[in-house]
This record gives structure tokens, C-alpha cells and sequence, in this order.
């Protein structure tokens, strides 16, 4: 090769290498003076977080010296981020989680705990399940943002073709109905009656643990495994029924790796009538049906069971929590950022920044003041159902190795909507599993 | 007479062998058709508009062709930033596996010293070894040597390859020993006659093994996944890719996910038709497998 | 050799055996290593704690962690096992059409199988998400003018990993056509027309005389499509996450699961040794076969 292109490329290369390291090199997260730092890692789509840049830059005018930079990943890896990132030379400060990764979480010394002040807002403000959830030991860890529940979703134009008027109470009533609400071609449903999710943990596991608990039950009960239960055998035996009565198609209810698919596409095209998912999917179910289309849906709680004394379902919440990696400087940073963010002060009308952001996207604030502030935007048709149900919600079990235990779960349930395993055996190595992982969980 | 069947006979085979040519081209343009279809219809998507990506049956043309997903992936990703990390991360590896490879190739083909066989044994057999074996270890001496989040660390353990070696001491061995030999006498040092003597014979391959080594790492997905994630502004495109999923519970995104994805397909393919022709050339004349 | 020589030998190897060692050798090492040990993938090394065989006991029990470890090794095998049979014949095929049938437009599709290699895993996995849709996607609004009812698809367990063979098969066709290409550049002409001299025709000379001597390239071409396979991870990361049921779970996004998300990284590292020792055994076992036979 000739010298000359040979010394350009070497130039070039060198450059290249050069800006390269310099990434490396560039100042990380730990502030020595008082310029302080700080960045926010979340899962929220580009509209929201938008919302949330533009918050952080009022904040950042009334206290100069603090920098803030929020780092958005897709949900699907968000908790590898948080696993891999913790140790991290440029590692986030303030992260939002999902309260089922908090003990882990804690227990691998990833998360500082909050300091006093923080705490008693907490305590103050919030109510009791939201307090516990992001509480380990008694210490509280966060702030707890949103507050999601699943209600029963139904199509109303759908109702009134087939000449049904009140939605179900029971689960007699929601097996009758979804009979009279499905059409079918050559055996499978071509228009679901009730509609089962697949290929999502949560989309497979939680609509299930709301059924059990409006059917008196719990999936975990002194943290020890409750699937063998009364309750949970008649949840198993009445998804079996609705999965006999083929008034749903496993193929219609496929998610993927965005919590989009077919199952959003079904719902949204009028092609399933009634389905058990959560609050939050609220702009989704907007965007894609149109205003118009939307007005068609209403939310119901969930149906009783035979076992159950009333209407219940089970709730999760999300928290901001703080980097124990972090340098102290940056940790009171973040903690004076997060209690203005969830402050009356950050909003409108004694609303939160963070109950703004989480009502624009339909989701369910849990700061009583913001749910006050709310309460005209909450008592949407779309919404009321749920609001409707805080009180009697149950919080999702938040246990260690209660990921693990989630998907083996739903490993168990899918089997069941594709006819590889029955109701009896789901339930038995459901059990099985699940005691094996709680006890494993226990002892590391 | 006799000249009748014969010429019957040629015409026959003629029609013959047009048919099997009409056939075999149809066969040809279908395939093509067939394989490219998943890239058409991804341009074609992304220049959609939302509701049409949504209807059901599918349409295939868009009925105004618009940009508009383009110009909004780029207020989500920084487009050019993404492609700069890629460019970066892809040059910077593939120049580091040439010159260690070709270094390396060198002296396992060329010289001789005692354990030779049983290091080079050693070196290839790491070539079968699935990366996701090395990564959590990997990523942990990374992040000791303080270079998680940033390129260096995407780049530092990819810089030697031992299927480059492999490569390199298939086609040096081919290099006649008199060349070297004669270079050698007249006073070169060893590392000149690699560059001077050696390089030049072995153009093809390296040429090869540095658009094989370019493609690979600009489409490497999981590695840089495992050093970089969070930190997007080190991102490349292919990871950039991935935030657009972030476009969470929202149904409506198929033109955007299917421009980003024609973002990130253009470098590499341009790339490959500019060398493709004398690339291919390279394989099917001096045969790859040595 | 002289000393200034062993000297440049040094210099020369130091740079690929350098980072082979610290960044192949090394971490393999600590994967063999942590494989006995229960370690949280967050804390320093030190914290591990020996556990002997548990971690390989408990994989290989009736638990969930044994069953789902299975169900990726099984799932990855018959990934690549339907890889190479639906690609090596393939290549071989289009090999033939591209380099004899002198058709210029045959270099066309040449370019377009190629291209389909250059492209990143990641836009594949996504465009073809969107082909396999149900009701939004072409594929079955094709299948449905041929008059064949629409098929489910990444919906099914079922037909959830044919559908990413099919997806692997399309975009590595074009790299292992070339490859065939070469090989077949490489057989002289002349042991071709001798024997066609002898009167082999077409299928006969294919069959006889073609084949057998592709075998190197072919046997090439099945340890790269194996490897290939077992690397997989976008498609699986972008599309099913292993489902549905577990159908799509392969080993590589299995082990990361276990070993990042749920921190699990000694059982990771175990399910990793498992793996190599597999792909060792099958790779010898390949070699051993081909060498066997070309004793012949």
C-alpha cells in the first residue's frame, strides 16, 4: 500500500481511537465540587419523557448547579440496565422500577435507602399498600410513583350487538357472556368473547391473580406459595372452562416484546369483547381506536367468584429509588429532585410534576393529593372503573425470586391456553415450582 | 437424407434447451423477487402512514408516500450521532482484527517455535466458543478496567479474531518461502516484511476478512448491549434501533420502526455494493476454505 | 532462529494472543469457575460462595430451572439442526443456478442473497414481525391468493421456531451460496468432463461426482450454520422473549436471563459450561465422522 494513504488512514485511525477513549474518559457521575450530576433512568415512551425533561428543567433553573439527564431504555431492558448499570463507572442516579425487583434489588445492596425526611413524606402522603410496597424491612426505599390495577375491559357496541346490557358480576355471568359474545369459524374464535394474553409475564400472570383474588384467594400467603389452595383450584378449574368453551384464540392474544400485538390489535379492532388488563394501556386503547371507537370501551371490576365475598383485584406499583453507587453529593441531589417531583409544588393546582406526567398517559398516580388534583380526569368512564376498585385491591405478592416465581407462572398458564397441560397439572407444578424458587430465593 | 433427422434432431435440443433456459430464468426472478421482498417492503412501510400499516388486509404501496417517519425518528434517536458510534465501533475493530490477524497469521504460518501447534490449537479453538459463555465475566473485567458505558470497551476485546487468524495463516502459508527468504537476506526486519513483502500478497483475503470483520461488528448487537446500556449517546445505530421499541404502550409505530430499521440497513449495504463485486471474486477465486 | 527473531515473534503474537488471553481465555476461565459457586451477578467476586455441584443439580432436576434449561438446549437444537437441513441443500441448489446457468441476471439474485447477509439482525427481526403478523402481515395475505388458510405463525408454540428458522434461513442463504459457489469453482473441469466422458448426465454427475467433492465445503458450511445458530438472540430479544410457552427460549437468551436480569450468575455460568460441553461434543463428533469418511 502506498505510504501516503497509509499514513492518512493511520491518522485517521488514531482519531477514531482517540474519541473512542475519550467516552472512557469523559467525567463520570461522581462530582467532586459543587456542580452536581445526576441522571434518571426510565422506560417511558418520547411523549413522557418529554414531560419529564421538561420538569427537570424547572427544576434545574430554580436550583443551578444540578444538572439533570434522563436515559430512557424499552421496558424489556429496563432490569438488565438496572443490573448491569449498578456498579457502573457512569452509573444512573434516580431509577424507576417495578416494586416486584425491589427486595432483590435491596438485598444486593444496589438501592440506599431513603433518609429520614424523605421517608416520612413517604409514610405521610401515600397510603399503606403503596408504603409497603416500597418499603423492605420496614425501611422505606422510594417514592411511589404509579399505582396500576386490572379491571375488566369490555366493548359496549359489542355488548349491545348481542343483547346483553349490564356487564358481569359473576363468574357464571362472565362465562355465559363471553359464550353469547363469541363467533367462531371451523371451531376456533374468529371474535373473542373473553380474551386470554400470551407471551408476557404479566399480561399472562396478573389477570389470573385478579380472578383469584375477587375469588377470595392469594398466590402467596406468609410468603409460602398458596396455588393448592380452595381458591386457586376453582380459579385453575374456571380458566380451564373458558379455554374448553374456546371463546377465546390462544393466536389472537399474542404479545410482544413492547407490550403491543396482536392481542392490542384484537381488542382495538373490535374483534375481542372483554379482556382483564390494566389501567395503563389507556393511550394505547386511544391511539389506536380513535376517540370515537374509545368511548366504546368501559371497565367493570372484576367479576366474584365462587369463593370470593366481593369484587377484588390486585394492584403493583412502580417507584423511584436511588443508586447506593452513586457519590453522596449526587444521592442528596436526587433526593431533593424526587421530593419536589412528587411535591404539591411541582404542579398545577397541587398537583405533582410526576402525577401530571403519569394522568397524561392514563395511568393512576398514588400520592392521595394527586389523585385529589386528578379526581376529574380520573372519573373517565375508561378510568372510574378502576378508581373504583383502589381500595379493595390487593398488591401483587412483592417477594424475593418473585420475577422468577411470576414466569414460572406463566409458563404454566400458556401451557394451558395452547391445551399442553391441564388445569390439575398446571396447578401441581405450579405449586412445586413456586415453593422450590421461594425457598431458593430465601436462602441466598 | 440423412441430413433431414439430423437437423430435426439439432433443432429439437435447441427448443430444448430454450425451454430450460426460459425456465430457469423465470425460477431466477422469482427467487429474487422472493428474496428481496422483506427489504421492500420494509422501505415500503416506512413510508407509510400509521393507519396504513395497521389495515388489515395489508396494503402494499402507500397511497402518498411521505418522510414523515423519518423525520420523526429522528426527533426520538439522534440519527447521525448513532451512525457516527457505528462507523466508529466497526472501523475501529475491524482495523485492530487486520493487523493483529495478519501479524499473528504471519508467524503461525511462517515461523516455527517451540508449542507452536498447541497455541495455535488454542487460539482457533476459541472461535467456537458462543460469546454468550464469556459475556458476564467479560463484562466484569470491563467494567474493572473502568471502560463500561463508553466505545473502548465495546471495541477493546474484539480487536484480535481468531477466525482472522485462522484466515490469515490459511493464505500466508500459500505466500512462496522464497520471498521471504530473500527479503530476509537482504536485511529486512520480520515486521517489514509483513507489510512490504507479505501484506501485498494476501490483499484478497484481507480484503475479505475486513468487510466480513466491518459488517459483523456494525451489526453486533448484543455486546455492545451488555457494555453500553443506558448510555445513549454511545449507542450505535442497531441499539438506537431498539429505543425506538421504547415507544412503549402505544400501538401505532410500525413506518417509524420500519425507517429506523432502513436507517440502520443502508451503511452496511452500500458498503457491499461498492466492494461486493470484487469481494465475491475474492471467495470463489481463491476459495475460502483454503 | 535468532534471538532478534524469537524477539519479533513475540511482538507479533503479543497483540492477538494478548487479548485472546484476557479477554477470551480469561473470562472462560471464570465461567468454569463461578459454575460451582452461588454468586449474585452485581457483587465484586468475592462474595461468591462454594457450592460444589448444586448449581449442575439443580439443572439437571424436575424444576422449573431444569426444565426450562432443557427446553432452550432442545429448542437451540432444532434451530440449528432445521438450519442446516433447509441451508446446506439450499446453497448447494442456488450455487448450481448462480455458477452454471450463465444467466446475467443470476449475478442479480447473487447480489440481492448477499445482501440479506449484510444486513443487521436486529432490522430483520423487526421487518419480519411485521411479515408474520396474522392479520396485518403479507405473508398470509399471500398464502391466502394461493388458496392455503392463514397460519399462526410467532403465535403458536408450535410453529413459533419454525417461523425463526425461516427467518435465519433467509438472511444466511446468500453467504453460504457463495460459499457453495467457491466450492464448486474449485472442482477441476476436467475430473467434470471425464466424467461426463463416461456418460454421467446431470442428476447422475450431481449425485456422483459434485456432491462428494463439495463435501469440505458442505462440512464447513455445517459448523458455521451451527454456530451460527446457537449465537441466536435478537429475533428471540425482539420478538417472542422464548415465548410462546417457552417455544422460541434458546440458550443464549436463556443464560442471560438467568445470569443479568435474575442475577443468577453461577447458575448462569453453569448452563454455560453445559453448553460448551455440548457444542464440543457434536463438533468432534462432526469432525470425527468427515475424517472417517475421507479415510475412504
Amino acid at each position: 500500500m502506498e505510504w501516503r494513504v497509509k499514513n492518512r488512514l493511520t491518522i485517521l485511525a488514531a482519531m477514531v481511537i482517540g474519541v473512542s477513549f475519550s467516552q472512557a474518559s469523559a467525567p463520570s457521575g461522581y462530582a467532586q465540587e459543587a456542580p452536581v450530576s445526576i441522571s434518571f433512568l426510565t422506560h417511558w415512551p418520547p411523549e413522557t419523557v418529554a414531560k419529564l425533561t421538561k420538569a427537570a428543567s424547572v427544576y434545574m433553573k430554580s436550583q443551578p448547579g444540578t444538572t439533570i439527564q434522563i436515559r430512557a431504555v424499552p421496558f424489556a431492558d429496563l432490569l438488565t440496565t438496572l443490573r448491569s448499570q449498578a456498579g457502573a463507572s457512569n452509573t444512573f442516579t434516580i431509577a424507576s422500577i417495578y416494586d416486584l425487583w425491589l427486595p432483590e434489588l435491596v438485598r444486593d445492596s444496589i438501592l440506599v435507602e431513603a433518609p429520614d425526611a424523605n421517608a416520612a413524606e413517604v409514610k405521610k402522603y401515600w397510603g399503606g399498600s403503596a408504603v409497603s410496597a416500597a418499603s423492605v424491612g420496614g425501611k422505606v426505599f422510594g417514592y411511589p410513583n404509579e399505582i396500576d390495577l386490572y379491571g375488566l375491559n369490555y366493548n359496549k357496541k359489542l355488548f349491545a350487538a348481542a343483547g346483553i346490557v349490564e356487564p358481569p358480576r359473576t363468574w357464571d355471568e362472565l362465562a355465559a357472556d363471553a359464550e353469547k359474545l363469541t363467533k367462531r369459524d371451523g371451531g376456533q374464535a374468529t371474535q373473542q368473547g373473553f380474551g386470554f394474553i400470551n407471551s408476557w409475564a404479566a399480561g399472562v400472570v396478573h389477570p389470573f391473580a385478579a380472578l383469584l383474588a375477587a375469588n377470595g384467594g392469594a398466590l402467596i400467603v406468609d410468603g409460602k406459595p398458596a396455588l393448592d389452595g380452595k381458591a386457586a383450584t376453582q380459579t385453575f378449574e374456571f380458566v380451564q372452562r373458558l379455554i374448553n368453551a374456546k371463546v377465546a384464540n390462544p393466536t389472537m392474544g399474542t404479545a410482544d416484546a413492547n407490550t403491543t400485538g396482536p392481542f392490542l390489535d384484537n381488542f382495538v379492532g373490535g374483534r375481542t369483547a372483554m379482556i382483564i388488563m390494566a389501567n395503563w394501556w389507556e393511550s394505547a386503547l386511544r391511539t389506536g381506536m380513535g376517540e370515537a371507537a374509545f368511548a366504546d370501551v368501559a371497565t367493570t371490576p372484576i367479576p366474584v367468584g365462587p369463593s370470593g365475598d366481593m369484587s377484588r383485584t390486585i394492584s403493583y406499583t412502580w417507584l423511584t429509588v436511588v443508586n447506593a453507587a452513586a457519590g453522596k453529593p449526587q444521592r442528596d441531589a436526587a433526593w431533593k429532585f424526587l421530593s419536589w417531583l412528587n411535591g404539591p409544588d411541582s404542579g398545577e393546582n397541587g398537583a405533582s410534576a410526576m402525577g401530571d406526567l403519569l394522568v397524561s398517559m392514563g395511568i393512576l398516580p398514588s400520592r392521595q393529593s394527586d389523585v385529589a388534583a386528578f379526581s376529574q380526569r380520573l372519573n373517565s368512564p375508561f378510568l372510574a372503573g378502576y378508581v373504583s376498585q383502589l381500595k379493595a385491591a390487593k398488591p401483587f405478592p412483592v417477594v424475593l425470586g418473585g420475577q422468577e416465581f411470576t414466569d414460572a407462572l406463566q409458563h404454566h398458564l400458556e401451557a394451558m391456553q395452547f391445551g399442553q397441560e391441564t388445569a390439575e397439572q398446571a396447578q401441581e407444578q405450579a405449586q412445586r415450582d413456586a415453593v422450590s424458587i421461594l425457598s431458593k430465593a430465601a436462602h441466598q | 437424407m440423412k441430413k433431414a433427422p439430423k437437423r430435426i434432431a439439432q433443432c429439437r435440443l435447441e427448443v430444448g434447451r430454450g425451454v430450460i433456459k426460459a425456465v430457469l430464468y423465470i425460477l431466477v426472478l422469482g427467487l429474487s423477487v422472493a428474496v428481496a421482498f422483506p427489504l421492500a417492503w420494509m422501505v415500503l412501510s416506512s413510508l407509510k402512514t400509521p393507519a396504513e400499516t395497521l389495515r388489515s388486509p395489508p396494503v402494499w404501496y402507500p397511497a402518498s408516500p411521505s418522510f414523515e417517519a423519518y423525520a420523526k425518528v429522528s426527533g426520538i434517536i439522534d440519527v447521525q450521532r448513532s451512525l457516527l458510534n457505528s462507523v466508529a465501533i466497526a472501523s475501529v475493530t475491524t482495523a485492530g482484527i487486520l493487523v493483529t490477524s495478519l501479524l499473528a497469521g504471519y508467524v503461525f504460518a511462517k515461523q516455527s517455535f517451540f508449542g507452536k501447534n498447541l497455541l495455535f490449537a488454542l487460539m482457533i479453538a476459541t472461535m467456537f466458543l458462543p460469546p454468550i459463555v464469556t459475556l458476564i465475566p467479560l463484562y466484569r473485567i470491563i467494567q474493572t478496567l473502568r471502560l463500561d458505558g463508553s466505545l473502548a470497551g465495546v471495541i477493546l476485546p474484539n480487536l484480535a479474531s481468531a477466525f482472522g487468524i485462522f484466515l490469515m495463516r490459511q493464505f500466508i502459508a500459500g505466500v512462496p518461502d522464497e520471498l521471504i527468504e530473500a527479503a530476509r537476506i537482504d536485511g529486512a526486519s520480520e515486521l517489514r516484511i509483513v507489510f512490504q513483502i507479505v501484506a501485498p500478497v494476501v490483499i484478497p483475503p484481507l480484503a475479505a476478512l475486513g468487510l466480513f470483520a466491518f459488517v459483523y461488528h456494525w451489526n453486533s448487537y448484543l455486546w455492545p448491549l451488555t457494555v453500553l446500556q443506558g448510555n445513549d449517546g454511545q449507542y450505535p445505530i442497531v441499539l438506537s434501533l431498539s429505543r425506538l421499541l421504547s415507544y412503549n404502550r402505544s400501538a401505532i409505530n410500525t413506518n417509524l420502526v420500519m425507517a429506523g430499521a432502513t436507517l440502520a440497513v443502508l451503511p452496511p449495504l452500500v458498503l457491499f455494493g461498492f466492494l461486493q463485486r470484487s469481494f465475491v471474486r475474492t471467495i470463489v477465486n481463491t476459495g475460502l476454505i483454503g | 532462529m535468532t534471538a532478534s527473531g524469537r524477539g519479533w515473534t513475540v511482538v507479533m503474537l503479543a497483540p492477538s494472543v494478548g487479548l485472546l488471553t484476557v479477554f477470551v481465555l480469561i473470562p472462560m476461565t471464570l465461567t468454569i469457575a463461578l459454575s460451582f459457586y452461588g454468586w449474585s451477578s452485581q457483587t465484586p467476586f468475592a462474595s461468591a460462595r462454594w457450592i460444589g455441584f448444586d448449581n449442575f443439580k439443580e439443572i439437571l432436576s424436575v424444576g422449573s430451572v431444569g426444565r426450562d434449561f432443557r427446553q432452550a438446549v432442545g429448542n437451540t437444537c432444532i434451530y440449528a439442526a432445521a438450519s442446516i437441513v433447509l441451508i446446506l441443500p439450499l446453497s448447494v441448489a442456488l450455487g448450481l443456478l448462480v455458477h452454471q446457468s450463465r444467466l446475467r441476471c443470476a449475478t442479480a439474485l447473487r447480489t440481492i442473497l448477499f445482501s440479506t447477509y449484510m444486513v443487521p439482525m436486529v432490522a430483520v427481526a423487526l421487518v419480519w414481525s411485521k411479515l408474520y403478523s396474522p392479520t396485518e402481515g403479507p405473508i398470509n395475505q399471500v398464502l391466502g391468493w394461493l388458496g392455503i388458510a392463514p397460519l399462526p405463525w410467532l403465535s403458536r408454540p408450535d410453529t413459533a421456531l419454525e417461523a425463526l428458522v425461516i427467518l435465519n434461513v433467509w438472511q444466511q442463504l446468500g453467504y453460504f451460496t457463495i460459499l457453495a459457489v467457491a466450492g464448486l469453482t474449485q472442482i477441476p473441469e476436467t475430473i467434470l468432463e471425464a466424467a461426463r466422458i463416461d456418460g454421467a448426465r446431470n442428476l447422475g454427475l450431481f449425485w456422483h461426482v459434485t456432491l462428494p467433492l463439495l463435501r469440505r465445503t458442505l462440512l464447513f458450511s455445517g459448523i458455521i450454520v451451527t454456530i451460527n445458530a446457537v449465537q441466536v438472540f435478537e429475533p428471540v430479544a425482539m420478538i417472542t422473549q422464548g415465548g410462546p410457552v417457552g417455544a422460541t427460549n434458546v440458550v443464549t437468551y436463556h443464560i442471560r436471563r438467568v445470569g443479568i436480569e435474575r442475577s443468577e450468575g453461577g447458575l448462569g455460568s453453569a448452563m454455560a459450561m453445559i453448553l460448551v460441553i455440548v457444542l464440543s461434543a457434536i463438533v468432534s463428533l462432526v469432525f470425527l465422522a468427515a475424517g472417517r469418511r475421507s479415510e475412504k
